[in-house]
Parts: structure tokens; sequence; C-alpha cells
């Protein structure tokens, strides 16, 4: 497999993500703004992945593991914020 | 071979993970937009991780971090997208104009009217027996 190919890929996915940033700037809700951000970590850690292929460096598939991991749990815990009122 | 497999599934991954971004731009209330977010993770995130393992082979470094992102995204992702909805709804984020039912209010008036009747029914069965109410 090229690897340019992958290159090209990361790059898509993060032109993916400038797009979301307009909801994430707009967004008229803080809701709306979290839904935006969850979408971009997923864009984004789409992104490392392939950039770890493409550069050929395994040590950034760590990153990817840990924004995958810890972006849900802070929707999660904005969520309970905007239910209860607390942390 | 190899490469058509992993062109094919990498273009439908970020077919929809472009479509996905447009509805979050362009949906009209908070949980259509949640909705595009969710279909994002499932049909646009994990072709692509799948593309990965079979670019690079499933017994290499990338495949096996590629497939727990995977199973970690599976795992996590409708959790939040739940936990969002229903934070969003009780905090009392406007629907669209146009939405047609809340069926948590309908449910809500149900339950209210059969209580109601419910305690209808008591103070029926109570009043010809005894009449010693205060």
């Amino acid at each position: 497999m090229s690897t340019s190919l992958y290159g090209v890929i990361a790059l898509v996915e993060t032109a993916i993500g400038l797009l979301l940033m307009a909801r994430l700037a707009a967004g008229p809700t803080i809701s709306d703004r979290i839904v935006a951000l969850n979408t971009l970590s997923t864009q984004a850690t789409l992104s490392v992945l392939f950039f770890a292929a493409f550069a050929d460096r395994t040590i950034y598939l760590d990153v990817a593991l840990w924004l995958a991991s810890f972006s849900y749990l802070g929707a999660i815990v904005w969520a309970r914020y905007l239910e209860r009122g607390l942390l | 071979m190899k490469t058509i497999v992993f062109l094919v599934l990498a273009s439908i991954g970020l077919a929809f993970s472009l479509s996905g971004a447009v509805g979050i731009l362009r949906m009209p209330d908070l949980y259509s937009r949640i909705q595009c977010s969710s279909k994002t993770v499932t049909m646009g995130a994990l072709p692509a991780l799948v593309a990965l393992v079979v670019g690079e082979g499933i017994d290499s470094t990338y495949a096996s971090r590629a497939l727990l992102v995977a199973v970690l995204l599976l795992i996590v992702s409708p959790t939040a997208s739940h936990a969002l909805a229903r934070a969003a709804y009780k905090s009392g984020v406007p629907m669209w104009d146009g939405a047609v039912r809340d069926e948590v209010v309908e449910r809500k008036a149900q339950e209210k009217a059969k209580e109601q009747e419910q305690q209808k029914a008591k103070e029926r069965a109570r009043q010809p027996g005894g009449g010693g109410e205060g």
C-alpha cells in the first residue's frame, strides 16, 4: 500500500474536521457545541491514525487511542453537568 | 485486490464522514444533529479503520490499535449520544418548529390521567361505606 494514500486520507479527515468547526463556533446551545466537538474528536482520531501510517511512526497511535477514549468520557461528563447542574 | 478493498472501504468511510459533517452543519435542531453525529461514527469511522487494517495487514501494530479504537468507539459513542440527548431534553433545548410529536410529553400526560382516574376510583370506593372524611 502506498503511504501517500494514507496522507491524502488524513488530510481529507482534517478538512471534514474544519467543516465541523463552523458548527462549533456557531452552535446556538452548549449541547450543539458538545455534539460538534464529539464528532470533531472522532475525525481527529482517524486523522492521527492515518497520519501515523503515513509517517510510519507507531508512537502516534497512542495519541489516537487517548483521543478516542477521553473525548467521549468528556462528553459524558458534560451531559451529566447539563442534566444535574453539578459535576 | 488489497488496494481495491482498501479504496472501497476508505471511500465509504470518507463519504459518510463528509455527509455526517454536512448534516451537523445543516440540520435544523439539536436532536437531528445528534443523529447525524452517531451515523458519522458507525458508518464513517469504522470502515476507515477496517481500511487501515486491510492496508497494513492484520498482524501489524497499526491494525491492532485500529481495532482497539474501533471497539472503543462502538461501545462508548452510543452511550455518549444517548446521555447527551437526554441531558439536552431535560435542560430544555427546544425542538424544531416542524417536529410533529413529542412522545415524552404524551407519555407523561397519559400517566397523569391514569393516576387521577385511580384516585377518583379510590374516593368513590370510600364514600358509600364510611362517609367520615374531615
